[in-house]
């Protein structure tokens, strides 16, 4: 589902997570505290090439990754972009309303451009994290780093669960829809709706039955997993700190240019 | 004369696209990683924990009560990502993903959904990139903690009047979508103004899906009271 699969599949995937959540964390934050476009970007480029040249995903799989949350930027930024002004100020598209003009200034395209690309290398910082570590190890990372045993446990198993009911769930779609259940919308909604109730039915019996299995095995309120063997990825520090002068010093060039 | 034209045929180039975008939009409501600056993200971040950590502590003591529902409140979060992982078909042609905000609600009450929330939201973040990581705080708030609250209030006070339940169950999982929409909007226009606009495109998608979500609601609803009342008694729904 969605980055699991090329996460398990990643040249990365034995390395140590906490490296990888530090660069992660370390990129995102200097790319947002920068907040300009020609960082974003470059930002977005650098993580390109990490996940590909580094994790060995094919680029088109990155690109068409990138592709989710792009709908949702657009709409946003171009909501941020538009707006009314008095009638006399400068703008580059308009129409007249009602004695105010409704469209696109100079600076309202700069600021739309700077929040578009200032998220688009937030995303790809994201995606450096979600391609290449697994869900599970990311799990054991957050236990390293001290969240709560309860918390971690539930992550671990709600992430197991998913993809159970996942199942459960596209098996009763696939039998719903060959018998025409998705034909018009009020079909549809009934259709929907018992395929959730007969889910949510499905995995609250199954919790049962799991709980019973893990009761007569000796369950006793916690279940413990070893931690896999990692690569330390020490190689991947020093990367952190090239990226991040990298950034910052795009960020000043750009600065000076401007100035 | 001439430039009013050129720029009126610009914005009016622009308008197209613009409409063309709003079937697709239907599903942006997290918002995207990246769209916060860093004092929202952070900001955003610190409402939510004192909700979590009620939360958090409310699950606790009941596992230790009962260890079965460590089990069960996790197939309850795996459901809610499933659910909204769902296509849910609307009114105008276009489709989206239920929110799950009302059903959540409903069934494991706000405290509950705060820390499944988190869980679920996170998941979405890095498994389907719907969200993201520092605007985590900001979707926790406005699916997780605002939306629920309303919808469990109303479906509350919708029961105690002794409106018939599928009424109650439509009205909380609407407004509670709808709600969920509209501190999104807020969230996105206090930043840099324009929350009117925010909230007049999000009006003309999320109407018909709030009203869908609702039906769905009920429906899923009708069938959960035919067929597992005894599991429905046991979280403290009916």
């Amino acid at each position: 589902m969605g980055t699991d699969r090329y996460a398990y599949q990643s040249r990365l995937r034995r390395v140590s997570p906490l490296p990888k959540l530090l660069l992660t964390a370390v990129a995102l934050v200097v790319c947002l505290c920068c907040d300009s476009v020609a960082v974003g970007l470059a930002t977005l480029a650098v993580m390109g090439v990490l996940v590909t040249a580094l994790g060995g995903l094919p680029p088109r799989v990155f690109l068409r990754f990138l592709k989710v949350p792009l709908v949702f930027l657009v709409v946003g930024c171009l909501t941020i972009m538009v707006g009314s002004h008095p009638p006399d100020t400068p703008v580059l598209a308009a129409i007249p309303v009602g004695g105010r003009l409704w469209g696109v200034t100079a600076e309202g395209l700069l600021l739309g451009a700077r929040i578009f690309c200032k998220a688009l290398g937030a995303v790809g910082c994201m995606y450096f994290l979600a391609l290449n570590t697994p869900v599970t190890d990311l799990n054991m990372a957050l236990e390293r780093l001290h969240v709560p045993r309860l918390m971690v446990e539930l992550m671990e198993l709600i992430y197991r669960f998913i993809f159970v009911l996942w199942e459960t769930a596209a098996n009763i779609r696939v039998a719903q829809q060959s018998r025409l259940g998705y034909v018009g919308l009020r079909r549809s909604l009934s259709s929907l709706g018992t395929l959730a109730s007969m889910v949510f039915l499905r995995a609250w019996r199954k919790a049962d039955r799991i709980y019973t299995a893990l009761e007569s095995r000796g369950y006793t309120g916690s279940l413990s997993t070893l931690t896999d063997a990692y690569r330390p990825g020490w190689g991947l520090l020093p990367l952190t700190a090239l990226v991040t002068a990298g950034q910052l010093g795009i960020w000043l060039l750009e600065r000076m240019a401007v100035a | 004369m001439k430039q009013t034209t050129v720029r009126t045929a610009r914005a009016m180039a622009l308008l197209i696209a613009l409409l063309g975008l709003t079937t697709m939009s239907a599903s942006a409501m997290h918002i995207a990683e990246g769209m916060l600056p860093v004092p929202w993200a952070i900001g955003w971040g610190a409402v939510c924990v004192p909700f979590v950590v009620a939360g958090f502590f409310a699950i606790k003591r009941k596992v230790e009560q009962a260890p079965r529902a460590k089990i069960l409140l996790a197939m309850c979060g795996a459901f809610a990502f499933v659910l909204s992982a769902l296509k849910l078909p609307s009114f105008n042609g276009s489709c989206s993903h239920p929110t799950g905000v009302g059903l959540g609600a409903i069934l494991f009450g706000p405290m509950t959904m705060a820390v499944l929330g988190l869980i679920v939201l996170l998941f979405q973040a890095l498994l389907l990139a719907h969200g993201g990581l520092t605007t985590l705080g900001a979707n926790l708030f406005s699916m997780a903690i605002a939306g629920p609250i309303l919808a469990w209030l109303v479906y509350q006070l919708l029961r105690k009047v002794k409106a018939p339940a599928a009424v109650a169950v439509f009205a909380a999982a609407a407004l509670g979508d709808l709600f969920t929409y509209v501190v999104t909007s807020v969230q996105l226009g206090v930043i840099n103004g324009g929350m009117v606009k925010f909230l007049a495109i999000f009006a003309v998608t999320q109407i018909p899906l709030a009203i869908a979500e609702g039906l769905l609601t009920v429906v899923i609803f009708n069938v959960l009271e035919k067929y597992s009342k005894d599991e429905l008694r046991q979280l403290a729904v009916l």
